[in-house]
């Protein structure tokens, strides 16, 4: 026992280390990072209460719902455990850097298996738990429930939280036997993207829009068919909607006690399992995972004329610099499976705007096409804004440990921070353009709107992509294992937050100039002077800002990175 | 070929250099001694370009780093202690990438990495991402890259670490080569034995001030000790370590 909490010591240590020798500027970091968490967890909160409330007043199939809703909350947060503790494990058990020492040190490989277990346990299952709480408090609300529901609650999260670490524990140490670790997480991360994918194309194409208006289906009885299906009576998620639903419907014949019995014993024997399993074959596995793999590049490939083209218009030191960020992206299957993901958000975008049903409205078709045309360009933007956040702020932090090699070579700060601008450019203005072309033909938009839209998105691209490239470089983090991990830290909500506030004063300040013309070109009317002049005031007013956005934050990170030099 | 002037480097309110002064001829090895947290790294840096100082100059063939920080850099091979390199490119595409940066000429870019990449014994590995390669494989890479655009002065920080003894003989061999062509290097390491063997001249820090500075006779002579390297540098610099573990070897004897 001595030896396992000494185990999990170094993280504990490191946590009291973070915050009582936080870096300068942490309290604001911290404060803000709760008050965001707070934010969801509040939405999370009246979003289900809402949902709840509206299911509640249904009479009759409202509390089937409710449950049925359970039932899925549960079902949905036992996937995401177990896929997480799998990535997770083979951080812990196979890829940690400290795994080296620990193996060499005179402690039993089952106490191992416990300390890391406990890790996989803390790491995977933090966040499903902050973000889930709100979900069963919403319950407990809306369904006025007593102490004992709470006291389900408490009793039923810890024995799931641990079923789902042991299966995904037991899971990774055989597939770790099969596969090099590496190659492993890799294509686990790719399988998960799929997932994701998959999930999120047949949840919108599913059109779950209908689903709160029972008129769409064909008939009420297959309406109710389809709610009162039962879920598996074998899965965790099953047993703990059991265990909490009596308490909550005031149920008098309870099988709570059951089924909480039957949770924690299937937990403690999959733990076991895991620990026999791991007996057998950690050892062999760790070892397997310190082989290195060599892995064969082909000379001749789409990549590599990519990045031959790529850097092709600009001088020989921003080339081979263009050169290595394509090679690199291309050749992390963290970095590029995302692409995937783009690729189901454009369709899913596209999708959206080919179901809108325009004609229900009360408001003239004509006038409603444009103005969703407008208010696409504060959209688009949106996802332009998200995209350079998970792709462009980390450019800069990318360069990791490497970062001495561009600082003792003979290029200057401003041509290595300009020329990660110009790599990000062609694709994001693309991309948004992809979005607000195609939905604009969709929309059967006037010229006026198709080319104010399309020259406005061009314009934010261009100063988001300076926001995000200088933020990056006013918050560099060369020491990440993980470009995720920059784009969700403190600079990366920066960039989100004053991307945000960039879209929206854009959006605005032409909000009542395109109006203008518009209405002009529609009924014919004149053009007073004052009229010309707001216009052109408006207009003035968002190049300046996009100058702004597009050259401040550069200038900031240039005398950032520069100012590092001197500490 | 490098000159450092009142060279000063404050971290708050530790002075990690303290108004150091050296000069490197062409043609010239200068090892640069001192015990851990002297200050070696930090001027190592420094010269290298990538850590501005408090106060003092570094002049490089005569170029001040500071006012025209590329000019100066294009002449200088950096090798750091520890190879930290981008991992998804294979071995001929850093090359590239580097030579790239410091301009060699396209044309020429090609023979001349593949002979370093072969005197490095690195030709079989080169098609191989830069992750697959071991510690070593990594600072020979490294040194490749550094030797690739020609540079007038060398800057080294712990040459040998990670190298295997033809490696590190290897390594020898290569800068005895590029001082006859004329090539200054400035070299720190804690192996007193390679310092002895290939500097013209050595120079010791001690909490950031260039204590003494001379040929490996000279600073014998300045220490008052006979016979190796290590006795100079011991006693000029306090021998505390060596009394540390003179008695902590004796304790564990006696117990």
């Amino acid at each position: 026992m001595k030896t396992y909490l000494l185990l999990l010591s170094p993280r504990l240590f490191s946590f009291r280390n973070r915050i009582q020798k936080g870096e300068e500027g942490s309290g604001l970091r911290l404060a803000l990072m709760i008050l965001i968490a707070l934010g969801f967890w509040v939405g999370i909160l009246f979003g289900f209460y809402k949902v709840l409330a509206y299911f509640q007043a249904a009479e009759g199939f409202g509390e089937i719902l409710a449950r049925k809703l359970m039932g899925m909350v549960w079902l949905t947060f036992f996937a995401i455990l177990l896929f997480s503790n799998v990535i997770t494990a083979l951080s812990t058990f196979f890829l940690s850097k400290d795994l080296e020492t620990i193996h060499s040190s005179p402690v039993s490989l089952e106490t191992v298996f416990w300390a890391r277990l406990t890790d996989t346990l803390i790491d995977s299952s933090w966040m499903v738990l902050f973000f889930g709480v709100p979900v069963f408090f919403a319950y407990g609300i809306v369904f006025k429930a007593g102490l004992l529901y709470y006291l389900y609650l408490i009793a039923v999260v810890p024995p799931f939280l641990i079923l789902a670490t042991a299966l995904g524990a037991a899971f990774t140490m055989l597939l770790v036997n099969i596969f090099p670790a590496q190659r492993t997480k890799d294509i686990l991360f790719l399988l998960s993207i799929l997932a994701v994918i998959v999930l999120y194309l047949l949840f919108r194409f599913m059109r779950p829009e209908r689903l709160v208006n029972p008129e769409a289906f064909s008939s009420t009885v297959s309406y109710f068919t389809a709610l009162s299906t039962p879920t598996s009576p074998y899965l965790p998620s099953h047993w703990a909607t059991e265990v909490l639903w009596p308490s909550l419907a005031a149920d008098t014949y309870s099988e709570a006690g059951f089924y909480l019995l039957l949770l924690i014993s299937t937990a403690a024997a999959f733990s076991v399992l895991a620990s026999w399993i791991a007996g057998s074959v950690y050892a062999y596995g760790f070892s397997k995972s310190q082989e290195a793999a060599r892995r064969a590049l082909t000379r001749f490939n789409p990549i590599e004329i990519l990045a031959w083209l790529a850097g092709r218009p600009l001088a020989p030191p921003s080339r081979v610099l263009i050169a290595k960020d394509v090679r690199t992206f291309f050749r992390d299957n963290t970095q590029w499976s995302q692409l995937l993901l783009l690729l189901a958000l454009i369709v899913v975008y596209l999708y959206n705007f080919s179901v809108l049903d325009l004609k229900k409205s009360p408001i003239p078709t004509f006038y409603l096409q444009n103005i969703i045309s407008f208010l696409n360009i504060g959209l688009a933007s949106f996802v332009a804004a998200s995209l350079a956040v998970r792709f462009v702020f980390p450019a800069v932090s990318q360069e990791g440990f490497a970062y001495w090699i561009i600082r003792s070579s003979p290029v200057t700060l401003k041509r290595f921070l300009w020329t990660k601008f110009w790599i990000y450019t062609p694709p994001l203005i693309i991309v948004a353009e992809i979005l607000i072309v195609l939905s604009n033909y969709l929309l059967n938009v006037t010229s006026f709107m198709m080319v104010i839209s399309t020259v406005t998105i061009f314009c934010i691209v261009l100063g988001l992509i300076g926001l995000a490239v200088g933020l990056g470089a006013v918050y560099p983090r060369f020491e990440a294992e993980n470009l995720a991990q920059v784009a969700t830290g403190f600079g990366g909500m920066i960039f989100m937050i004053l991307g945000a506030i960039y879209v929206a004063v854009i959006v605005t300040l032409e909000a009542w100039p395109v109006y203008a013309i518009f209405m002009a070109q529609l009924r014919g009317l004149a053009w007073p002077v004052w009229k010309i002049f707001v216009i052109g005031f408006c207009f003035l007013g968002v190049i300046g800002v996009n100058l702004a956005a597009l050259f401040v934050p550069m200038h900031l990170g240039l005398n950032r990175l520069a100012a590092r030099e001197a500490t | 070929m490098i000159e450092c002037i009142e060279l000063t480097k404050r971290f708050k309110n530790v002075v990690a250099v303290d108004a150091l002064s050296l000069k490197v001829r062409p043609g010239e090895i200068y090892g640069f001694l001192g015990p851990n947290g002297a200050g070696k790294t930090t001027t190592i840096k420094m010269i290298a370009g990538t850590l501005r100082p408090t106060s003092g100059r570094v002049l490089i063939d005569g170029v001040d780093l500071a006012q025209s920080p590329e000019e100066a850099k294009r002449v200088v091979g950096f090798i750091p202690d520890r190879p930290f390199l981008y991992e998804k490119l294979t071995g001929l595409e850093f090359l590239q990438f580097m030579a790239g940066l410091y301009g060699v000429n396209s044309g020429k870019f090609l023979s001349r990495a593949q002979s370093l990449l072969e005197l490095f014994e690195l030709t079989d590995w080169r098609h191989e991402l830069v992750e697959s390669y071991s510690h070593g494989m990594k600072q020979r890479l490294i040194m490749s890259a550094a030797l690739l655009p020609r540079p007038k002065v060398l800057v080294v920080d712990e040459p040998m670490v990670g190298l295997d003894p033809r490696g590190a003989r290897l390594v020898s061999n290569i800068f005895r080569q590029l001082r006859r062509n004329g090539v200054s290097i400035f070299v720190s390491t804690h192996t007193l034995s390679i310092a002895a063997e290939l500097c013209d001249r050595i120079g010791i820090i001690l909490r950031g001030r260039l204590l003494v500075e001379g040929a490996v006779a000279e600073l014998q002579a300045q220490a008052g000790a006979e016979g190796q390297l290590e006795d100079a540098f011991l006693k000029l610099t306090g021998g505390e370590e060596e009394q540390a573990l003179a008695s902590f070897l004796l304790d564990q004897s006696e117990s």
